[in-house]
């Protein structure tokens, strides 16, 4: 029998963005076997949804659970609440709510390839990735009025309008955020550190995927065609240009050219809605309580969120269930790491673009 | 979205008979407190590429019945099956505690005793 050795990476490691342990069980430099711990940011939002605060307010506690994907979780809850109220948005605020949540995807997809290319040490890719997100932050602060826990949507509506000069703001930042992800394509396509090293490592096959639940980017990367915006019909995602996007090599090479494409995808779906803006309000009366239970899905950055509301007509709710993207990926994650070389844990973890405050909440 | 009440002893036939790994997306297992020592547990699928096809398994339950454990059919049910071992206190055959609270944590913040 070979001899094996155990080797922890995290909580705190330098390539890790957020707290998460994993304990490899290594055979040389290959990982045979893996452990994760995911819980060191819990914060009991589910309870505090329930216990301490009205359902008018839960939406701003739930953007409070990740501040990559804050928009998608306080949408998902407002959605469930709208369900139960009865009431349905009209198109300029769907308009506005898509919007907003294209720019996340936008800006979230960037992050990750920022850190994908740091990892393969690259710095000043990393840098100038960073650097060319600010783009979509700066349209998101001037439309939301802040950068990261934005406190747009809220039930029965949005709270800002987008006014002439926003939509010259964000017009002018996709165009010019465009013509850097063409080069960013071409440079994952052809760089020998973010090409050659990466393809063939971290394979999620499509067998896998589904065995394993695997969803969003990861999934599709692995060819697996699954995507929220394509399975719910909350939001007009065809009508303003949505496409999903697949790969089939299921790599950390696929994975990134999952994001980039998606990236592209979304500046034309953003394009397309600021172009084509219906007229109307964009705060409505929703009444009542919510009483009952509704579910929602919304396609984050990172996968499918999901929640559950239930209600019984009382300003407190009776339960909000929260299931983040990243949650449902662990077993997937430890399923790649297993065969694995040690040195590649960081750029595959990376890959994942794991976010441990939505998975711990 | 639809609901379909089974019970414990007979979860693992009716998601068995129910579950194809490439039609279904396993969503979430869940559980709300219903008051006097009694909870729902609810399992949650998804239908790959058809729009808003949700169907939820559902069983009404107590606390101090063990609850069977999907993994050897779903594997990636362990999260969410240790999950509802921290935050309801409840026993699945082969899910640990710990994965939000210590180990030996004596509260249980979702179960409406707490």
């Amino acid at each position: 029998m070979k001899k094996t050795i155990q080797i922890p990476l995290g909580s705190q490691h330098i390539s890790l963005l957020e707290p998460i342990r994993f304990k490899f069980e290594c055979e040389n430099e290959k990982i045979i076997g893996v452990d994760a711990d995911v819980g060191f940011v819990h914060r009991g939002v589910e309870l505090a949804c329930t216990r301490s605060f009205e359902f008018k307010q839960v939406g701003y506690v739930v953007a409070r659970v990740c501040g990559l994907c804050a928009i998608t979780h306080s949408l998902s809850y407002t959605l469930a609440v709208e369900k139960l109220l009865g009431y349905v948005a009209n198109d300029r605020i769907k308009y506005l709510r898509m919007l907003m949540v294209e720019l996340d995807r936008i800006h979230s997809h960037m992050l990750c390839l920022a850190h994908t290319a740091e990892n393969a040490g690259f710095e000043a890719l990393f840098m100038q990735i960073m650097g060319d997100r600010e783009l979509i932050m700066d349209v998101q602060e001037a439309i939301s009025g802040n950068r990261v826990q934005f406190d747009y949507i809220s039930i029965g509506g949005v709270n800002r309008d987008l006014t002439p000069e926003l939509v010259a703001l964000t017009h002018k930042n996709l165009g010019l955020l465009s013509e850097k992800i063409d080069a960013l394509i071409g440079l994952f396509d052809n760089n020998w550190s973010l090409s050659l090293k990466y393809k063939g490592v971290g394979v999620l096959s499509l067998e896998e995927a589904y065995t394993y639940n695997a969803l969003g980017p990861l999934a599709r990367a692995a060819g697996l065609a699954t995507d929220v915006r394509a399975e719910t019909s909350d939001f007009p995602y065809e009508a303003l240009g949505y496409t999903m996007i697949l790969e089939s090599t299921g790599d950390i090479h696929a994975r990134n050219f999952v994001r980039l494409r998606e990236i592209v995808n979304s500046i034309a779906m953003c394009r397309n809605i600021i172009e084509n803006l219906p007229i109307g309000e964009i705060q409505e009366k929703a009444k009542g309580k919510p009483n009952g239970e509704a579910v929602v899905r919304v396609e984050a950055p990172r996968g499918e969120l999901f929640y559950l509301v239930r209600g019984s007509g009382q300003n407190m709710l009776d339960r909000v269930r929260i299931k983040t993207p990243t949650f449902s990926a662990i077993p997937a994650m430890m399923e790649v790491f297993k065969g694995a070389e040690y040195a590649d844990a960081p750029a595959i973890l990376a890959s994942f673009d794991p976010c441990m405050s939505c998975t711990a909440k | 979205m639809k609901k379909i009440e089974t019970t414990l002893s007979t979860l693992l036939r009716d998601i068995g008979a129910f579950y194809i790994p490439k039609l279904w997306h396993f969503l979430s297992v869940n559980g709300i407190d219903l008051g006097e020592g009694k909870i729902e547990l609810q399992w949650i699928f998804s239908a790959y590429g058809v729009k808003d096809e949700i169907v939820i398994y559902y069983v009404l339950s107590d606390y101090n019945t063990p609850v069977p454990s999907l993994v050897s059919l779903i594997p990636s049910a362990i999260m969410g099956e240790r999950e509802i071992v921290d935050m309801f206190g409840l026993t699945v055959d082969g899910a640990e505690s710990g994965l939000y609270l210590d180990e030996d944590s004596r509260t249980h913040p979702l179960r409406g005793e707490s």
